[in-house]
């Protein structure tokens, strides 16, 4: 419920139902070497309310796939069961899990088959491609996509994803002498940048906070590598394929 | 010489066939073919028929007593394999109104869809539950509608009716035919006859219901023929201030002691 | 950038549409007409409406409250109406809102019940099912551009579970362990958060009501659309109970010394 301002009640106003609202928070999405990281903030919103502080944004699909959808939380909840929908669909007559590049076509063929009535909803999509590649993919409300290497999404985007052009392509940073930048940064850095990504949204956006949570989806073959101290850190996984699924949480200022 | 031998055969054959049908049934006439018929004496041998569906089945009964309504059946286990417990023949029809039928399951599952139907509109309507007469009139009418085409069959069941509505405890039968009657104690299916007679003993406004659980296992076991059947599942449900006035099972310790006293009784009967 | 999808390509003149960029829902249309088209009616606002439902969890389940009045504008019009449902053994719905639409769904709900109850397949309906069911059909209603005008508050408790869930009229769910819809979003939700939030486990009964309580009087105080008249539903292993109507201790003897607005003082 938005509160009435004082002007809307001055003149008489043409009223119409208007079926879209807008739930804050945040999603983002990097993509490493052999692994790739997925991760949204807890709080669901509408205008200055905080509606809940629980509100899960980002979704294990397949031990090698994970949606993040932000924007209007009905559409993204509904768009997030019917993706799912087609998966378990895909799963019964292939007898294996989609590979991640068709979900991602999937995904723009179901958001363009409602190019006339959208789904309010920005989707980021991460996981392991088939060649065992860490992938990150951004959608709009209505299907356009792209392979990226990170991608920030939803109210504190403006925010964010200046932050990540700097930390993860390098924008604006010159390497030392003699040196070039890494095109790939390790997971221990990746997961300090996420999370810094989100304590700094929290700080200076009011519909970010409450609660993270960080999936991350490790490519065949990959040994821990010191994921083993992370705390509270939960494995997802399901299929014996080689690719494994974690999902870590942590709490953001509730202010 | 072979064909001509034939003929003669077969025209002796059918001869003796007519005489010994017509004698019976009048079967073979042709008036039993359609529902749409009459035979010369004023009957429709397919309601008739659908009536013989009705009586190869297990007994089901009603006991409409002082403060609800008791529904039994006999329900006859052709098969180990199947599952105790399932095809079930008392089905509910809205919250304080059930169904037990004999006959053709299948023909009862369609009724039991229109009877929830009917109760759907009533409320739809009128925000109001219907009562057992109004359904059982609303049931009784399509019944009899199929009574009158060659292209449709009779319903092959008996169903019984029984609620609690705002007339208080209610007991019907509809028939193939579409006759619809209220009863005070009701038995359809093979057993009718013996039950029939057990019900007449009863003081049924008088009985608790309760009481009419005891009466309605040992009148199931009493008319159950041990020699020509074999297994039967015992089926109860009611209606009534014991339930809240909603159409439940009875309970399973309930059940348990009914079929305990009616093996009882059969004991000391014989 | 403009974020709102709908906006996009739209010409400045909202009566030319040349490049049909509009969304299917509004897009202008010069086909032929149905003379008839006016007598459809879709509700595009609430009339007769229900002000705020609370509900919070405590240690033996979950509490709802909502007082008796609907409104027809500012009209009290309607002051014995119940704005708690019980759908089968072990939910209460609270309904804010259009009070004809709510209505409604009490019939779609009493017909889901008896459908269920006649499949006598052993499954009863909990609160998990029917706030399922509920978003399910105001997302379909919304997305019919003919929604349901409610807030809606699912509380029950089942199989040693509680649950409290929300869903309105765009089909937006969202649950916690506090939830207020309408006004009592604003006034209601920082106290019921700051009473219960951590202590969902150790609140009892009689809290909980207390609890209720003062939201609902403070309610009273502040929203024009309330009354002072309402009800409780609890909801726990003992199964669910609504209480008769109520009225709360009010003190307005305060009023007679205050002059004027802010500070003016005469």
């Amino acid at each position: 419920m938005i509160m009435p301002d004082m002007d809307s009640l001055a003149h008489p106003q043409e009223r119409r139902f208007n079926p879209y609202t807008e739930n804050g928070g945040t999603i983002l999405a990097i993509a490493g070497a052999d692994f790739s990281v997925i991760a949204g903030d807890t709080r669901q919103s509408e205008g200055y309310s905080i509606q809940t502080r629980y509100a899960p944004k980002v979704f294990r699909l397949t031990d090698r796939a994970v949606l993040a959808v932000n924007g209007f939380a009905a559409d993204g909840n509904m768009f997030v069961k019917k993706v799912k929908q087609r998966l378990e669909w895909y799963h019964h007559a292939h007898a294996k899990d989609m590979p991640l590049r068709a979900i991602a076509r999937l995904i723009q063929t179901m958001l363009y088959a409602r190019r006339f009535f959208p789904y309010y909803v920005y989707n980021i999509l991460g996981g392991i491609e088939e060649d065992g590649t860490g992938a990150v993919y951004s959608f709009d409300p209505v299907g356009s996509y792209e392979r990226e290497a990170c991608r920030a999404a939803g109210a504190a985007q403006s925010l964010v994803q200046p932050f990540l052009d700097n930390q993860i392509y390098f924008k604006n940073q010159e390497a030392a002498q003699g040196t070039s930048h890494p095109s790939h940064l390790p997971l221990e850095t990746v997961l300090s940048i996420v999370i810094d990504s989100f304590t700094s949204a929290t700080e200076r956006h009011i519909e970010v906070g409450d609660g993270l949570e960080i999936f991350i989806a490790l490519s065949k073959g990959r040994t821990l590598q010191g994921m083993e101290s992370i705390r509270g850190l939960q494995e997802l996984t399901v299929t014996e394929d080689g690719e494994r699924l974690f999902v870590m949480r942590r709490d953001l200022k509730k202010d | 010489m072979i064909s001509h031998g034939l003929t003669r055969l077969s025209l002796r054959v059918r001869g003796k066939l007519t005489c010994i049908l017509t004698t019976m049934t009048s079967i073979g006439t042709g008036y039993d073919l359609s529902a749409s018929t009459y035979s010369p004496d004023g009957r429709i041998f397919q309601v008739e028929y659908a009536n013989k569906a009705v009586e190869n089945s297990g007994t089901a009964i009603g006991l409409r007593v002082k403060d609800g309504v008791v529904l039994a059946v006999e329900k006859l286990i052709h098969s180990k394999l199947l599952v105790p417990g399932a095809n079930r023949r008392i089905q509910t029809v809205d919250r304080h109104i059930g169904m037990a039928s004999a006959g053709l399951l299948a023909d009862s599952r369609k009724i039991s869809q229109l009877a929830r139907d009917s109760g759907a509109q009533t409320r739809k309507q009128w925000k109001e539950p219907l009562t057992v007469k109004a359904l059982s009139d609303t049931v009784s009418w399509n019944a009899q509608t199929y009574t009158l085409y060659s292209s449709v069959r009779p319903f092959g069941v008996s169903t019984i009716f029984g609620g609690v509505d705002k007339s208080g405890p209610s007991l019907y039968i509809v028939e193939p035919s579409g006759v619809c009657l209220g009863y005070h104690g009701a038995a359809v299916g093979k057993g009718r006859q013996l039950a029939k007679t057990e019900l007449e003993k009863l003081k049924l406004s008088e009985l608790s219901m309760r009481e009419a659980v005891m009466e309605a296992a040992r009148i199931i076991y009493l008319v159950h023929d041990d020699n020509k059947e074999k297994e039967f599942e015992l089926e109860m449900t009611w209606v009534g201030v014991e339930s809240n006035d909603l159409h439940l099972p009875v309970p399973a310790d309930l059940l348990e002691e009914a079929k305990k006293k009616a093996k009882d009784a059969l004991e000391t009967f014989e | 950038m403009d974020h709102f999808p709908t906006n996009w390509g739209r010409p400045r003149n909202d009566a030319f549409d040349a490049y049909a960029t509009y969304p299917i829902h509004q897009r202008p249309y010069n086909g032929p007409k149905d003379t008839f088209a006016d007598g459809v009616q879709r509700t595009q606002q609430p009339i007769v409406t229900g002000t705020s439902v609370l509900a919070i969890k405590y240690k033996d389940g979950v509490m709802m409250a909502a007082d008796n009045l609907a409104s027809y504008g500012s009209l009290a019009r309607f002051k014995d109406v119940q704005r708690l449902h019980q759908v089968g053994n072990y939910t209460v719905i609270g309904a804010g809102g259009d009070m004809s639409d709510f209505q409604y769904i009490q019939y779609i709900l009493e017909e889901l019940s008896i459908d269920e109850i006649s499949a006598q397949d052993g499954h009863e309906l909990g609160p998990i099912e029917i706030h399922e069911y509920m978003s399910q059909l105001m997302y379909a209603r919304r997305s019919k551009m003919n929604p349901l005008w409610n807030s809606l508050l699912i509380g029950g408790f089942k199989d040693g579970k509680r649950f409290l869930s929300y869903v309105d009229l765009l089909g937006t769910t969202y649950s916690a362990s506090t939830l207020a819809t309408g006004y009592g979003a604003f006034i209601a939700q920082p106290l019921l958060r700051k009473a219960v939030e951590g202590r969902e486990d150790v609140i009892t009964e009689e809290e909980a009501r207390k609890i209720l309580e003062d939201s609902m009087r403070v309610l009273f105080y502040r929203d024009a659309r309330s009354m002072n008249k309402f009800q409780i539903a609890t909801i726990s292993s003992a199964g669910v109970s609504i209480s008769d109507s109520m009225q709360l201790e009010t003190a307005w003897s305060f009023a007679e010394n205050i002059r004027g607005y802010g500070a003016q003082t005469q």
